[in-house]
């Protein structure tokens, strides 16, 4: 009686994305939403929430040094934000605004090399993340034809506004990846899988 | 690639999406024509027709008085400077900038400058007539009494200086 070797087994394919760090993505993403709801800006200027909105993104994508992190944060975002009913525009304007801060963010971080705790690159990557946020609202009522706040403003303030507003955001979330640095979160994120 | 190399193409694709959406929203304001709402007074800047007044601006505007010297009634409505703010951009407002408000039921037009109409101590205003339409009042010399007011508005012009 011959013996039938044992069957190959397929090779394991390594994930692209860890369930832990697909589970702190969700929580970044959970945190833009509960950040938008909770946190209130006396401001009267277009996209000051980006001060805290693109300071979440940019430690996010250091946290979780990945392409495609960032734009799953503005995917997972965006979704909640829509389903939740939050923002003006409807829930196709809130899940693609929410949505391509995340991809801007991360097409920014793909030509910047990835290195989201330089405070250049964080700037400049936030602030091209969160102009996308512009041209979404902006893209939209040129397609509907729908009323948009800041045409009352000016389309120049309003952009003024979100670069303003994402490079603060860009910043603080800079700072923050270096003081999560310096206080050894990424070695501890390195133990993890 | 240097780090710089690459912030700096970022910033150039960034300033050409902001050209880009500036240009664009420049050409949609100039080709989109200006429809008018029924019941709007019509302004137009340099001939071209910019939007219209209506009953519905009023509520978001300052609702001023005074009392005219010829009958010592009181005018009371809102200050022509505040319509024009709502549709004329402020570039086209220079000082001596030609305002002309005028009603073809009553054949009276009233010429102002910008400064005149700027200065709130000139109190040029549109009070509301019984009749529910608007009239130009003002405690300007040639503005001050009756016959010289302008009754039923229906429309103002905006440009060319003196």
């Amino acid at each position: 009686m011959s013996q039938e070797p044992p069957a190959a087994q397929p090779p394991v394919k390594a994930r692209y994305f860890s369930t832990f760090r697909l589970i702190l993505l969700a929580l970044f993403a959970a945190l833009i939403v509960v950040a938008k709801v909770a946190l209130r800006l006396p401001l009267q200027m277009p996209g000051h929430s980006g001060i805290f909105w693109m300071a979440i993104m940019i430690v996010a994508s250091g946290v979780v040094p990945k392409a495609g992190a960032p734009s799953l944060v503005g995917l997972t975002s965006g979704i909640l934000a829509a389903f939740l009913g939050l923002g003006d525009g409807g829930a196709v304007d809130t899940f693609l605004s929410y949505t391509m801060v995340g991809v801007g963010t991360d097409l920014a971080l793909l030509v910047l090399g990835r290195r989201p705790e330089k405070l250049a690159v964080a700037v400049t990557a936030a602030i091209f993340g969160h102009f996308c946020k512009f041209l979404v609202k902006w893209g939209l009522s040129l397609v509907i034809g729908a009323p948009v706040g800041f045409v009352a403003l000016g389309l120049a303030r309003a952009m003024i506004g979100y670069i303003l507003f994402g490079a603060l955001g860009g910043l603080l979330g800079g700072l923050t990846l270096l003081a999560l640095r310096r206080a050894g979160f990424f070695a501890y994120l390195a133990e993890k899988k | 690639m240097s780090q710089r190399v690459r912030i700096a193409i970022l910033i150039g694709v960034l300033a050409l999406l902001a050209g880009a959406v500036l240009g664009v929203d420049a050409l949609r304001r100039s080709t989109k024509a200006t429809e008018l709402a029924p019941g709007a007074i019509p302004i137009y800047v340099e001939g071209k027709l910019v939007g219209g007044f209506l009953p519905e601006d009023l509520a978001s505007l300052e609702e001023v008085s005074f009392v005219d010297g010829e009958e010592g009634k009181t005018q009371q409505g809102w200050m022509l400077r505040d319509v024009l703010r709502l549709r004329v951009p402020e570039r086209k407002l220079k000082p001596k900038t030609r305002i002309v408000v005028a009603s073809s039921s009553s054949g009276k037009s009233a010429e102002l400058t910008w400064a005149e109409v700027d200065d709130p101590a000139n109190w040029v205003m549109f009070d509301l007539a019984g009749r529910g339409t608007l009239k130009l009042v003002s405690v300007l010399e040639r503005l001050d009494v009756r016959d010289e007011w302008v009754q039923d508005v229906d429309r103002i012009d905006v440009g060319g200086a003196e």
